[in-house]
């Protein structure tokens, strides 16, 4: 087995302490950084389906990010510089009067793992908050809203229209538990994703990525 | 969390009758089945007359070593039995049991001194069974200060508390559980075990009192239980109340012990 192919499997497994070892024993084997790089991410996409289609568990889905941010470490200094292993910066935040935050974060260690730059607003976000996260960023390629609640369903709404008035041109990302792909579309998102396991693959379709 | 799976004993009546009729295939299969269940010790008990004890012994963990790698659980009242039995396992496993009745724990405790064995002790004296938690305690001190003296690390010691019935009981099990607070508070990294089912003789729906038992004896301090491993909602309770006292990272035991089958029917 190649150790690009040992890397994957450890972070696939979320074998934490042991990535950071098989990251550099790749690299002293002749793998480039971003060839590595990119077998993370492909592990993480194997992760998030296995997640979606209720294979494994949250857990095991965290286990697994925390492990390739251990391997992430290892390349950065070699990467560092280098933005164009970036697909650009997202902004996510819970919209206002939702405390939620388990979810965000999970999306967020998901988009994370998948190549985004993640720019983290918290809960209890104000739709102008977005507009002004988009604005003060560089590069910024993706907003992503997230409401856990019913009754902050029409938070959502306000947030995507704030942020589609103030930047037609942002592609907004909608999910949580009461959010549906009809709301999604009723309220003018670009996408919306059921789970953390398939926000990924959602994102880096919505940027052409 | 260490699971002492406690099939293999001859007070058991199918197994008394495995033992009589020298049926190795019955014995195997139970050690296999525990192995698989997650025992981390096979205790093994012969429950036989004196003079035939020893040889029931060899028989049964020959069986046992035969079938799984598992380590053993030497089990007699006899301490004698348990040190000749050590010398039929080819690797150390547990010492089951002593206690501060007259010598026991002097002689045991010369030959496990220097070996790997852990070693299971019961908080029972020449008085008997002492009524109160400080009583269990004063024998505890006492055990302690054989295991200082044979210079046996804490970890390898199974403290077992002594548990009883808990329909006779005026305070439920509160008193068995602040012997437990204090061990562990004494000594962090020692164990603390006990045979789980004793807890529900002379009660209906036993193996609902004997999980309850589980739960609050193992937030006391509890970590090492004589069980019948194959009952897995027994096991899925010990999972994930280990993995609600926070000692279990990520969930990651109790997911694992879920995808090999451990508590799943």
């Amino acid at each position: 087995m190649s150790k690009i192919e040992d890397v994957k499997v450890l972070v696939e497994t979320g074998k934490s302490k042991k990535v950071a070892a098989a990251v550099q024993e790749a690299l002293d084997a002749g793998d480039k950084a971003q060839d590595i790089l990119d077998a993370m991410i492909a592990s993480m996409g194997v992760v998030g389906d296995k997640f979606s289609t209720g294979e494994i568990f949250v857990p095991e889905m965290l286990i697994a990010a925390k492990a390739m941010s251990k391997g992430v470490d290892v390349l950065k200094p070699i990467m560092a510089g280098d933005t164009s292993n970036s697909l650009g910066t997202c902004i996510m935040g819970t919209v206002a009067g939702d405390l939620h935050d388990i979810g965000k974060n999970l999306v967020i260690m998901m988009l994370e793992s998948s190549g985004f730059d993640m720019v983290d607003l918290g809960v209890d976000v104000p739709a102008e908050k977005f507009v002004e996260a988009v604005k003060e960023n560089d590069n910024v390629v993706l907003v992503a809203c997230s409401g856990l609640l019913t009754t902050t369903m029409p938070a959502l709404k306000e947030a995507v229209q704030t942020i589609k008035a103030a930047c037609p041109e942002m592609k907004v990302i909608v999910g949580g538990a009461p959010v549906t792909q009809e709301y999604a579309d009723e309220i003018g998102a670009d996408g919306y994703a059921p789970d953390a396991g398939s926000s990924a693959a959602k994102a880096k379709e919505l940027i052409g990525a | 969390m260490i699971i002492i799976g406690e099939k293999i004993n001859g007070a058991i009546p199918s197994t008394a009758k495995a033992i009589a009729a020298k049926d190795s295939e019955f014995i195997k299969n139970l050690a296999i089945k525990q192995a698989e269940a997650g025992a981390d010790y096979i205790d093994v008990c012969a429950s036989v007359d004196d003079d035939i004890e020893l040889e029931t012994m060899k028989w049964l963990i020959d069986i046992v070593q035969d079938a799984t790698d598992v380590p053993i659980a030497v089990d007699s009242p006899n301490v004698y039995t348990c040190i000749e039995s050590m010398k039929y396992c080819n690797k150390p496993g547990l010492f089951n049991s002593v206690s501060l009745e007259g010598d026991k724990v002097d002689v045991a405790f010369k030959v496990i001194a220097d070996t790997k064995w852990e070693c299971v002790a019961l908080l029972n004296s020449d008085k008997g069974i002492p009524k109160t938690a400080k009583d269990r305690l004063d024998v505890f001190t006492d055990l302690m200060a054989k295991c200082k003296e044979y210079n046996i690390d804490p970890s390898r010691m199974h403290i077992d508390p002594l548990i009883e019935m808990l329909c006779t009981s005026e305070d439920g099990i509160a008193m068995v559980t602040e012997v437990i607070r204090e061990i562990k508070k004494q000594y962090p990294s020692i164990h603390v075990t006990g045979a789980v089912s004793n807890i529900s003789f002379n009660l209906p729906a036993r193996r609902i009192a004997n999980q309850a038992f589980a739960v609050l004896a193992m937030s006391a301090g509890m970590d090492s239980f004589i069980l019948d491993p194959l009952n897995k909602d027994m096991m899925g309770m010990l999972f994930a109340t280990e993995a609600m006292m926070g000692e279990d990272e990520y969930c990651m035991e109790y997911i694992g012990a879920f995808r090999e089958g451990v508590f799943v029917k």
